[in-house]
């Protein structure tokens, strides 16, 4: 079968995308429960680079596929599975950009302003406020359960038409 | 007699607050002292709510001018109740053994215009260094204020001892900003 893909830039976006948000995900909920230490504020910073980095590249990601269009889904499927498939996906990138935001949102309130990599002083997106501080902090932990979620029915729904549907739907992100 | 024990109380209050009102205090709510320190290269800024001082300044009088101010350590205010009860432990400021930073001028120099300088000593957990601090004083919206800022170094007063006396993660210098407003 004869299946369009999604072009080199998209697909690179993707998995590098996806390789720093299982970082991110999996550092962050190792740090989470950590007691203060030298270490606890190496990997926050670490964390937050990777965050930032992922929100710069979400935002490059969105303005490309906005202006490509990617390849048609299977003929397939019903409409209502193209329709909750395109659901999913904007979900996915609301939450990759929502995540990052609350963060750098959490660490403003906090006190602490994000210089990313050591370098560039991000500006505090709010004042010093300790209860707002512990607000973002539980929405920046809620949006990425609720990403984790969203990404393991989108790796079910990849593999279902891979394995069940045989529609190799795989193929259009691989390079 | 109810009236006449509530008379005195009041008396005694009113007395009282006028002690407090004695030349050579600060008015709490115009005055603050905030530093910001560095965590991975990331400012991160926190502030003291309680502090006394006793300033009796005249710029023509210098001799005869002198600063004692006090800062309850335990009050720090980090934004973080996290970081705040670490830097209130043993490796940091020890509240629970040294409650209070203290600062005592022991010399006034002018330096020109609305600029002086303020020799002194600053202690802090146990540990006193000399220390000449600049300091700008203005009529600030009718309120004679003394205000400043002055670099400390941390290990100078071993704050932030073992694992946190790497440099790396908890920068050595700490800005410090004062803002003393003067009760006339």
């Amino acid at each position: 079968m004869n299946q369009e893909k999604y072009n080199p830039t998209a697909i690179t976006l993707h998995w590098l995308v996806a390789l720093l948000i299982a970082i991110a995900f999996s550092v962050g909920h190792y740090m989470a429960d950590l007691d203060l230490s030298p270490w606890k504020l190496k990997v926050f910073a670490w964390h937050k680079w990777v965050g930032v980095t992922i929100f710069a590249l979400v935002v490059f990601r969105v303005l490309w596929r906005a202006s490509h269009t990617p390849p048609a889904l299977p003929a397939g499927m019903s409409k209502l599975m193209k329709n909750l498939s395109a659901l999913a996906h904007m979900a996915i990138y609301l939450l990759m950009l929502a995540i990052p935001l609350t963060g750098w949102l959490h660490s403003s309130a906090a006190g602490v302003t994000v210089v990313y990599f050591n370098v560039l002083t991000l500006p505090d997106l709010v004042g010093k406020d300790k209860a707002l501080a512990s607000l973002f902090k539980e929405i920046h932990e809620s949006l990425n359960w609720a990403l984790l979620g969203l990404v393991i029915l989108h790796v079910a729904a990849a593999l279902k038409h891979q394995l069940v549907d045989k529609d190799n739907l795989l193929n259009r992100m691989r390079w | 007699m109810k009236n006449i024990t509530l008379g005195a109380v009041l008396v005694l209050a009113a007395l009282w607050t006028l002690g407090e009102a004695i030349a050579g205090g600060i008015i709490a709510d115009k005055s603050s002292i905030t530093f910001v320190g560095k965590q991975m290269g990331a400012p991160v800024e926190g502030r003291f709510t309680r502090f006394d001082a006793d300033i009796v300044f005249t710029p023509v009088k210098l001799a005869q001018s002198h600063a004692r101010v006090s800062i309850d350590l335990g009050s720090i205010d980090l934004a973080s109740d996290e970081s705040e009860s670490e830097i209130k432990g043993k490796s940091w400021f020890n509240v629970a053994a040294f409650p209070k930073a203290v600062f005592e001028s022991t010399a006034f120099r002018a330096l020109g215009g609305d600029r002086f300088e303020v020799s002194g000593r600053l202690s802090i957990k146990g540990i006193t260094r000399d220390l000449v601090v600049p300091m700008q004083f203005r009529t600030v919206a009718g309120v004679q204020t003394a205000e400043g800022s002055i670099e400390l170094h941390r290990s100078d007063f071993k704050v932030g001892e073992g694992v946190w006396a790497d440099p790396d993660s908890v920068a050595e210098a700490v800005q410090v900003r004062f803002k003393m407003a003067l009760k006339s």
